[in-house]
């Protein structure tokens, strides 16, 4: 990759953080580069250090040791952080501590007025989120009369508003039913395609087969890193890091128990079924 | 041992300000006999969370009636008493965790309910026994230094304490990872198992109770639309999509066999599904 290309990637350096008061790691030498227009979905189990990871990508935390390069800006350097926060946008699991306006439209405007950017721009990239993520029926509501999926909605149309280069999603479907997790998820995928790179921490190993790359952390360090398929491929592999492997993945181990390899490794029932009536 | 628990068009509404009310549950009728193991599923806000907290005596229905065996729940007093049979583990239950031993905090609820002394002790050695927490851990431990899936079982532990009938827990798999959510269910079943309790699971995720529960009722929109079980929910016998649900990944493996006509003998188990894909391969090829 050029020089150029950092303008535009996150590069995590043997990135190490430990909390205050704590004498384990929470992150421990992890090399990353996020690319735009790419979804990384971040796995692992609880306290496996994802949710520190995310909040290190837009300077929230500061790297113990190592580096972070947002977009070119060195989180570490003070004087680089409204710009980190512009181009990193952060979504969380419980949309009720993000949001503070009284309307949705008071919600999505507030991160652009912090900006301190013109009042008719302001206006523009409120109804320009609000109309990308789907909710501009919604802009006279207030937010938390709004349902979870809903008011989750409004907490990325927040940070679209910001129109930032990343958005990092820490665990932002796991409160929600199937029904409003395909909402995000169809939403994050509208993002990516505009160019948009996506960083999304889940529990769910399904959705991480939505994404381009899989980065699984374990006690804080890389235990795993590529392509979904390499990555949740084999089950046992996925259940030695603390997750609960793919039923697809399972049955597919089990066949080639009974002796019918099922070629490549696959991760839906639609992969399953085309080998069964191939 | 629990006793059966009965709402009869049951319905409870949320004030708005003024005159106005946003119904939660409306004419919900279902029993919940004792030893069951029930999933209430529905999307967000479909009044799952409310029906919980009805099922437990904390909110009180706005019409129709709870009874708990042949006990009508009416008024303070039956209330009450109601309330020591029945427990509710609220969602994210660890965001309630305060004392500074895990000790202290499991016997936060039966010293409130006035136990001292040696019958304390025994609840919290016995609650903490059922959740797989070790004993040295709890004089010396503080909760806030447990795992995220021993905070939970610590805050269930909380509950068991109170040894009741009635088990209710809202959401109690969110936000676990597999080892966590693995503990959770262990716990449970040993208490019901144990106990002859009746539990409750309140959910968003079929797949996480799925393996515990004999029953599950659908809710929609404050309705309990369906109670059926585990084979009729793979049949396809309710329209889950509509509902905001899915079933887990395996079960709509499961679906697609039993509707290419492939019997499954236990779809459930992996090596069930392998086989019963295996045996179809294994035709096709000795037909061609």
């Amino acid at each position: 990759m050029g020089a150029a290309d950092a303008d535009v990637t996150i590069e995590v350096q043997g990135l190490s953080y430990t909390y205050p008061g704590s004498e384990v790691p929470a992150l421990q030498g992890v090399d990353l580069l996020l690319e735009p227009g790419k979804t990384c979905a971040l796995l692992g189990r609880n306290g496996s250090g994802k949710s520190t990871l995310a909040r290190c990508l837009n300077g929230l935390l500061l790297p113990g040791a190592g580096r972070v390069s947002a977009c070119g800006l060195d989180t570490a350097e003070a004087a680089n952080a409204l710009d980190v926060y512009r181009r990193v946008a952060m979504v969380f699991q419980n949309p009720d501590t993000q949001l503070v306006g009284s309307t949705v439209e008071e919600e999505v405007a507030f991160g652009p007025e912090n900006l301190g950017l013109p009042q008719a721009e302001i206006r523009a990239r409120v109804d320009e989120a609000l109309d990308m993520v789907g909710i501009t029926e919604l802009s006279s509501r207030q937010p938390l009369r709004l349902s979870q999926g809903q008011k989750q909605l409004v907490a990325i149309a927040g940070a679209v508003a910001m129109k930032p280069h990343f958005l990092v999603s820490d665990e932002s479907t796991s409160m929600l039913d199937h029904a409003a997790r395909l909402r995000i998820l169809e939403l994050f995928e509208k993002l990516r395609a505009g160019g948009m790179g996506i960083v999304h921490v889940t529990h769910f190993l399904e959705e991480a087969t939505l994404a381009d790359s899989v980065v699984v952390l374990e006690r804080g360090r890389v235990a795993a890193q590529g392509t979904p398929r390499q990555t949740l491929g084999d089950p046992e592999k996925v259940r030695s890091m603390g997750l609960d492997p793919l039923a697809v993945t399972v049955v597919a181990f089990e066949l080639e128990k009974l002796g019918h390899a099922v070629s490549g490794d696959v991760l839906t029932v639609k992969e399953l079924l085309s080998w069964l009536y191939a | 041992m629990a006793l059966r628990l009965r709402l009869e068009d049951v319905s409870f509404s949320y004030p708005l300000g003024g005159r106005e009310e946003a119904p939660a549950i409306s004419g919900v009728s279902m029993s919940i006999e004792p030893g069951d193991v029930l999933c209430l599923a529905g999307a967000n806000g479909s009044g799952k969370s409310t029906l919980a907290q009805v099922c437990t005596g904390l909110l009180s229905p706005a019409s129709g009636a709870l009874y708990y065996g042949d006990r009508r729940i009416q008024g303070r007093s039956s209330l009450l008493q109601f309330r020591r049979s029945a427990g509710l583990l609220f969602q994210n239950p660890e965001d309630q965790l305060f004392a500074d031993t895990v000790e202290k905090d499991i016997a936060f609820g039966p010293r409130n309910h006035g136990l001292r002394g040696e019958e304390l002790a025994r609840r919290v050695r016995d609650a903490a026994a059922l959740v797989g927490l070790s004993l040295d851990d709890l004089a010396s431990r503080s909760p806030f230094s447990l795992s995220g899936g021993e905070q939970r079982r610590a805050a269930l532990a909380g509950v068991l304490a109170l040894e009741p009938e009635v088990l209710v827990l809202d959401e109690p798999f969110i936000g676990l990872d597999y080892e966590g959510r693995t503990g959770l269910a262990e716990a449970l079943m040993r208490y019901h198992d144990e106990r002859g309790a009746s539990i409750v699971i309140v959910t968003h995720d079929l797949s996480y109770a799925w393996s515990l529960a004999t029953r599950f009722g659908l809710i929609s929109e404050g309705r309990l639309e369906n109670v059926m079980t585990s084979d009729e929910l793979l049949a396809g016998d309710a329209d889950l999509a509509s509902l905001g649900m899915q079933l887990p990944q395996w079960g709509a493996l499961a679906r697609e066999l039993m509707q290419a006509g492939i019997a499954v003998d236990d779809p459930a188990d992996p090596s069930s599904l392998a086989g019963a894909m295996a045996k179809r391969k294994e035709a096709d090829g000795a037909g061609d």
